[in-house]
C-alpha cells in the first residue's frame, strides 16, 4: 500500500511478494536516484528503508494503524548502492500499544550483503 | 581544479543533476562551517495527499545534501566521501506547500571522518520539522 502514494511513485518504488510476515519493495535505479556520479544517492537508500518500515506497519495493523508518526530513525550506510534494482525490507520487532519499533534492511544483488540498514520508532494512533 | 577556486562556489553552481535536480535542491546560504540548502514543496513529497501528510524522505535526501555541503563550506576542499550513518529525530510534521529548509553545521572533521549536525524547518526557523546527526567519510586514499 506504501507504493501507491505520491512519494513511493515519485521514487518508482513497487511492492513485491515476499515470505510471510514480511514486506519487500523494489526501487529500480533511474537517473534521478543519483547521487554521486555511478552511486544511488543516500537520501534515497535512506528513504527506501523508512518505506519499508511503514510498509511493514500497515501490512501488520491494517486501518488500526492509523496514521503512525515517524519519531526517529537510524540509518548505517554499508556499501555504496550502485545503479542497479535495490530492494529492502523491514520488520517489526516490537508493536506495543503506542510505540512500534521497526527494523530495515537493504540490498542489491545479494541478499546477504546488506546494502543499509535502519531502525525507526513510531508512535501509533494520532 | 584551479587554486583559488572556491570549492563551496564550484558546489553551488554545478547543474541540477540526479536526486539534487529531483527534489530542486538549491543552496541559500553559507558560513564558514555551515551550509543551508533548501527544495521547493512538489505534490510528489506526499504520503496522503486528502491529509496533506507529507514524506520524511525528502527531508533525509535533503539533510544528506545539507551535510555535505557544509563539509565543503569547512574544509574548503572537493573531497569524494560517503554518507557512513545518519539519525533523523522528527520533532513536528512538516506542513504541506512548504518549501523544506536544512542548515547542516560540520563541526569536527578528523583525517578520515567529518561530524555533522542538521536543523530543518518549513518556513520558521524557530519551529524546527527535524534535527539529525551524521557521520561522512572521506573515501579517497589521500
Amino acid at each position: 500500500m506504501i507504493a501507491r502514494t505520491p512519494y513511493a511513485q515519485m521514487l518508482g518504488i513497487e511492492s513485491m511478494a515476499a515470505e510471510p510476515g514480511m514486506v519487500a519493495l523494489r526501487m529500480p535505479a533511474t537517473a534521478q536516484l543519483e547521487g554521486r556520479p555511478g552511486f544511488l544517492y543516500g537520501g534515497v537508500i535512506a528513504s527506501l528503508l523508512e518505506l519499508a518500515c511503514l510498509d511493514a506497519i500497515a501490512q501488520d495493523r491494517g486501518d488500526a494503524a492509523g496514521r503512525p508518526k515517524p519519531i526517529n530513525m537510524s540509518f548505517d550506510f554499508l556499501r555504496g548502492g550502485l545503479m542497479i534494482d535495490s530492494f529492502a525490507e523491514a520488520r517489526l520487532s516490537r508493536v506495543g500499544r503506542r510505540i512500534v519499533h521497526a527494523d530495515a534492511i537493504c540490498w542489491q544483488a545479494d541478499r546477504n550483503r546488506p546494502m543499509a540498514t535502519g531502525r525507526m520508532h513510531l508512535l501509533l494512533g494520532g | 581544479m584551479e587554486e583559488d577556486e572556491d570549492p563551496f562556489e564550484r558546489l553551488k553552481h554545478l547543474p541540477p543533476r540526479g536526486h539534487h535536480a529531483l527534489l530542486g535542491i538549491y543552496t541559500v546560504d553559507r558560513g564558514s562551517d555551515w551550509a543551508e540548502l533548501a527544495c521547493p514543496f512538489a505534490p510528489g513529497f506526499l504520503m496522503d495527499p486528502e491529509a496533506g501528510l507529507v514524506a520524511s524522505g525528502p527531508i533525509v535526501s535533503l539533510i544528506d545534501a545539507a551535510a555535505g555541503a557544509a563539509i565543503i563550506a569547512r574544509t574548503r576542499q572537493w573531497r569524494p566521501m560517503a554518507t557512513l550513518d545518519l539519525h533523523v529525530d522528527y520533532l513536528r510534521p512538516a506542513r504541506a506547500g512548504q518549501a523544506l529548509h536544512a542548515r547542516a553545521t560540520c563541526h569536527h572533521v578528523t583525517h578520515k571522518v567529518a561530524f555533522i549536525r542538521c536543523d530543518v524547518h518549513d518556513g520558521d526557523a524557530a519551529s524546527r520539522i527535524a534535527f539529525a546527526t551524521a557521520r561522512f567519510f572521506f573515501t579517497g586514499t589521500s
